[in-house]
């Protein structure tokens, strides 16, 4: 699904990846860590597709296309989803007329009908529902005055919305307490399937508890540094990334 | 010759064609003579400093339009509210349009200036109102006193809740090659009454249009005003508004001004407030490009105690256009417990864009909550990239950007047609297909 | 037993003006009136070459077509040029070269004001130059700063010892034809101070200039020029009191501030001229033209506390010409009585990457009129540039006023421009709250005026935060409205 070849990227001429090689097939899960700084929260942005981030070579090819040159949207039209480390606030627009107008961009790309309320409504619902999420919360404005669960909660409300078939989590359990994250886990776990992937970035190991990994690399200074099973996160978690050094 | 010496020579002429034995036109004759000492402001007047009239005043207007031109319901119809009961008072170059217009004299008066400045059933209520809340240091107030004749009357009696919305439309056709249009309106809201009101000027043509507005608002006792200025008008079309709201006890007055259109638009908004516990709103949503200028001017005097008054004007401009903002609170110094609110916000989408903002206080109470706040900044880039990201295209995801920006003015909204009229001129304005619904 | 309003106000109004004292020095004063001649005769006292006697004249010019503005909101009766002595100087030698040879009255009053020069120099550390009614009558410390390069003398002193310098900058931040009173003061300025910091040099002290207008009917024109080489530092400090007298006294001076590439000028003021008498007869009339140059990377930060004067008319303001400078104006001003000041600042950003901060506190007491007038100007293409201000006032009754006029001007849209402003009062509760914890109303007022005012406070240099700390109680003391 996802090939990444010999990237490297520079932000302000300053370059945070150095040479990254990494291949995801559908139906697995990828787990990403790495100490602070590695560039792993990089790593995320620049397969999203954010312009600060300038690729300085190689190449990232999702489903046998190269997509370094396609803009947030394309990539998101075609099935890349990014849960953000720090979401946006945006007030003015609520939950709803936000997830609305970013399924009917998605259905306008593939040239499909907008999706009608009633629908809408009913896959809200039902979504919102599988997370835990209030009503009451979907007519409040964007992410303003959010806690640190709410605003991960509702990146992952927006993933089931949304259907990617590639997601990348970026450091999704920051600022969760254990009952936000088994939700959030287990509403990961649950559409999960064979058709797609999901790449897990994270500083612990705490997450992986939930969401099983398939594969776990390890992130230092721009390069993978080394690459296994979900053994070795917990080898991590015990040694320190210091051992991996 | 210049415009102001065209008004003045033209009075006389004005003159053959009223009643120059009523008191009002005592009022008229006085206003020309302050008039003709002021002359038309220009940029070394403070409150014009960032307003040129220069341009605008050098086009040779036609003071008095003629005839009217006939204008067939069917060509207009999309300028009035969709699917809206509502009362309609229909100018036509300066014309009263019986036909397309519904006035009402079922126990309220939602009729014509012109009929209330003549006929002696009126004559209590324009005696006691009539050109006592204007600036008479405001040259252009004078100007329009000097000529006042035909305009809005509105009288709805006390305890009276007005049944539908009121709908004032000025069209101009283009009977004219440059016209000037001087509407002088007068609305009385007595004790416990409420009324709705929207206004709307639209020039039909690509000559040169200048109206010089005057409305005089009175909002009695617990009485409540919902005012809606819709200013989406042709780019040859410009505007000067200047409207007086005395307001009374336990009265709530709201204004929201949308300003789309036009070449250049000024809004003179002034507020006194005349008893205790009174709420004066006012909002705004500006959206400009190209050469176009918008600039509101808002007065708040706060004379009483335990009154409050919110100002949220938010600007978008892009082009080369202008945007300017003055706000002046004035609190008395009896005016204790005053709660004072104004806040600008501005986006500027252009380097060839500007915007001059002047939030004033002026304060002489010291028990009062007054605060202002202006920003002037950019789209925000990493919200951009968190909706293109969620797969809304570029220019759909800085419309809705945009659109958040300005929402929260559209929140006061109360006539649900007016609401999605301004959101479909917003999306037109941002050049997007999106409903801003759910 | 609490106090009770009224006995706060006795107390406030029955407050003598603690620098209200006249010192009895011989001086030479020149007869009042303004003309051309008048305007040659200081020149010609003070030994002027003929180049600095043209450019006086060229003001007096421009000054005689102006006309005193008055969009300032503020009230007064408009001085009598006329009636007016433009020149004042303490008798005896004109120079000293050492505080020995100062005459032992004048270091009295020095004493008085709190600025015991031995004290200074010993402790502080802090280079003083005194201007005593126009003249610059000492100025400590030149020999250590002479070793680092550094020029630190009267501006007289200067145009005959530094003229290159003075000719170079004098009048090209604030013009001759800059507005009325920075003309008038062009034309008949009398000394002020100059300091000159070379290239790469961090000035290793304050640099400290105490005015005080002395005699009667006298007017005093001071001008200040302070020009950072590349790369260097100064921080200057600026002090001001006058006697109480009945009549108003004028006070027209004009700063100027060159930063050049790199450097940086951080210029603090406590300005306590006279302020009147409780019903308002008297007092300084404050009208001052202070305005710096930032060329690239540079930086200039003003700071002034404002509690004297019954007329204050004063915007220090920065021009951000060169790329990435810098400018901030921190400000505190408190009227009570009769006062009015309007006060603010201009930052006009031209270059790329310019950043402005404006942090404005005015407290307002009695029958006093408080303005902040400012502008914020960004230039077409002066990309990126910032500015955050913030502007919040406190009264003290019904009987004063706050006002706030903030220009701002936008015309680049990488611009980033916040403006906030608030009022408020000092609430019951707060003050209760104190009276709870054993603090009185007095010190309660004093502690809130504190707390409203310490981003101020904080930027001033520690020997004159602790100065305007008082300055502060003093001013508002049983001001509780």
């Amino acid at each position: 699904m996802l090939s990444i070849d010999n990237l490297h990227v520079s932000v302000e001429g300053k370059p945070i990846l150095n040479g990254i090689n990494l291949d995801i097939r559908a139906g697995e899960v990828h787990a990403i860590m790495g100490p602070n700084g590695s560039g792993k929260s990089t790593l995320s942005s620049v397969i999203a597709g954010n312009e600060d981030y300038e690729v300085t070579d190689g190449d990232i090819v999702y489903k046998n296309e190269n997509i370094v040159e396609l803009s947030p949207e394309e990539r998101a039209h075609k099935g890349i989803f990014l849960s953000f480390q720090y979401p946006i606030e945006i007030p003015g627009i609520t939950v709803t007329n936000f997830i609305k107008t970013a399924i009917n961009s998605n259905l306008k790309a593939r040239n499909e009908d907008e999706m009608p309320a009633n629908k809408m409504l009913k896959k809200i619902r039902e979504k919102a529902e599988l997370l835990e999420i209030d009503s009451k919360f979907l007519s409040r404005s964007l992410n303003e005055g959010f806690s640190g669960g709410e605003k991960k909660r509702n990146e992952i409300f927006q993933m089931a919305m949304l259907e990617p078939s590639l997601s990348i989590l970026d450091e999704t359990d920051s600022g969760l307490d254990i009952d936000a994250l088994k939700i959030v886990a287990n509403g990961v776990n649950k559409l999960k399937n064979k058709n797609n992937a999901v790449i897990v970035i994270t500083h612990y190991q705490r997450l992986l508890d939930y969401i099983i990994p398939d594969y776990v690399h390890v992130l230092h200074e721009g390069k993978i540094v080394k690459s296994g099973d979900k053994e070795l996160a917990h080898q991590l978690e015990e040694k320190g990334y210091d051992w991996i050094k | 010759m210049s415009l102001a010496d065209k008004l003045v020579s033209s009075f006389l002429a004005f003159e053959l064609d009223i009643n120059i034995q009523s008191p009002v036109h005592v009022k008229r004759t006085k206003a020309l003579k302050e008039f003709e000492k002021l002359g038309f402001p220009t940029k070394k007047n403070e409150a014009w400093k960032y307003t040129s009239l220069k341009t605008l005043l050098k086009e040779d207007y036609t003071i008095f339009s003629k005839k009217k031109n006939v204008l067939d319901f069917k060509n207009i119809k999309n300028y009035f509210l969709d699917n809206t009961e509502s009362y309609k008072i229909v100018f036509v170059d300066g014309f009263f349009d019986p036909f397309l217009s519904q006035t009402s004299h079922d126990g309220v008066d939602i009729c014509i200036l012109s009929a209330a400045l003549t006929k002696p059933c009126y004559s209590k209520i324009v005696s006691k109102y009539f050109d006592s809340s204007i600036n008479t240091k405001d040259s252009l107030s004078l100007i329009n006193t000097a000529f006042a004749k035909e305009g809005v009357y509105i009288h709805i009696p006390k305890n009276k809740i007005l049944d539908k919305p009121i709908e004032v439309l000025h069209f101009a056709t283009g009977n004219e090659a440059a016209l000037m249009l001087q509407p002088r309106n007068l609305i009385v809201v007595e004790k416990n009454a409420q009324v709705e009101i929207i206004e709307t000027h639209q020039s039909l043509t690509e000559n040169p249009i200048f109206t010089n507005s005057v409305t005089e608002i009175f909002v009695e006792q617990n009485a409540h005003l919902d005012y809606y200025k819709i200013q989406n008008d042709s780019l040859n079309s410009s505007l000067i508004d200047n409207t007086y709201i005395s307001q009374d006890q336990k009265s709530v007055a709201k204004v929201h001004t949308f300003s789309f259109g036009g070449k250049l638009t000024r809004n003179n908004l002034n507020y006194f407030q005349k008893g205790s516990y009174i709420n004066s709103t006012m909002k705004g949503i500006t959206i400009i490009d190209d050469n176009q200028l918008v600039d509101h001017h808002t007065l708040v005097d706060h004379a009483k105690p335990n009154c409050e008054s919110h100002q949220d004007y938010k600007g978008i401009y892009s082009g080369n256009s202008t945007g300017v903002f003055n706000g002046k609170i004035v609190v008395d110094k009896i005016a204790q417990k005053t709660n004072a609110f104004q806040q600008n916000n501005n986006i500027l989408l252009n380097d060839k864009s500007s915007i001059n903002s002047k939030p004033q206080l002026e304060i002489f109470a010291d028990d009062v909550k007054c605060s202002h706040g202006c920003t002037i900044g950019q789209l925000d880039q990493d919200a951009l990239f968190y909706l293109r990201a969620r797969g809304i295209p570029k220019k759909e995801a800085k419309a809705l950007l945009t659109f958040a920006f300005a929402n929260n003015v559209l929140e006061s909204v109360n006539i649900p047609s007016v609401k999605s009229r301004i959101k479909k001129i917003i999306a037109e304005k941002l050049g997007v297909d999106l409903g801003f619904d759910l | 037993m609490a106090y009770t309003e009224e006995e706060l106000k006795k107390e406030l109004e029955t407050k003598e003006y603690e620098y209200g004292f006249v010192t009895d020095i011989e001086s030479e004063t020149f007869p009042v009136g303004l003309d051309e001649e008048i305007v040659k005769s200081i020149s010609q006292r003070k030994s002027e070459p003929q180049w600095m006697t043209d450019w006086r004249l060229k003001a007096f010019k421009v000054w005689k077509e102006m006309e005193e503005p008055d969009w300032a909101n503020v009230k007064y009766e408009k001085p009598d040029f006329q009636k007016i002595s433009y020149f004042s100087a303490p008798k005896g030698k004109a120079k000293y070269d050492s505080l020995d040879e100062v005459d032992p009255e004048l270091l009295k009053t020095f004493d008085k004001l709190g600025i015991s020069i031995n004290e200074q120099k010993k402790l502080a550390g802090v280079a003083v130059d005194i201007v005593m009614d126009s003249v610059s009558v000492a100025t400590t410390f030149k020999e250590t700063l002479s070793k680092k390069g550094i020029i630190f003398c009267s501006i007289s002193e200067a145009i005959k010892e530094h003229p290159e310098l003075v000719k170079k900058y004098i009048g090209t931040v604030v013009p001759q034809k800059d507005n009325y009173y920075s003309a008038l003061n062009s034309a008949v300025f009398s000394d002020g101070s100059f300091c000159y910091i070379p290239k790469g040099v961090r000035c290793p002290m304050e640099l400290s200039t105490y005015f005080r207008i002395n005699q009667a009917g006298t007017g005093q024109f001071e001008r200040t020029l302070v020009i950072a080489d590349k790369n260097s530092y100064v921080s200057y400090l600026e002090g001001c009191t006058a006697p109480s007298r009945d009549e108003n006294q004028l006070h027209a001076a004009v700063v100027e501030l060159i930063a050049l590439d790199g450097a940086e000028i951080k210029y603090s003021t406590v300005q306590n001229w006279f302020p009147g008498n409780k019903n308002g007869k008297g007092g300084v009339y404050n009208f001052v033209t202070k305005r710096g140059i930032c060329h690239t990377n540079s930086k200039i930060s003003w700071t002034q506390v404002e509690t004297g004067s019954a007329v204050t008319w004063k915007y220090p303001s920065c021009i951000l010409k060169g790329d990435n400078s810098v400018g901030e104006f921190y400000s505190i001003a408190v009227t009570n009585n009769y006062q009015q000041a309007d006060t603010g600042t201009k930052m006009i950003h031209i270059g790329k990457n310019t950043k402005s901060t404006i942090i404005s506190k005015g407290i307002s007491a009695g029958k006093s009129q408080n303005s902040y007038r400012g502008l914020v100007q960004v230039n077409s293409r002066a990309e990126n540039a910032r500015n955050f201000s913030q502007c919040d006032s406190l009264l003290m009754g019904n009987k004063c006023g706050a006002h706030t006029f903030p220009y701002i001007e936008a015309k680049n849209k990488s611009a980033m421009i916040e403006h906030e402003a608030s009022t408020s009062k000092i609430g019951e509760d707060q003050i209760f709250y104190c009276n709870q914890r054993g603090i009185d109303t007095e010190k309660a007022i004093a502690l809130i005026v504190n707390g409203f005012s310490k981003e101020v406070l904080n930027k001033l240099p520690m020997e004159f935060a602790v100065e305007a700390q008082k300055l502060l109680e003093i001013s508002l003391e049983g001001s509780v409205g």
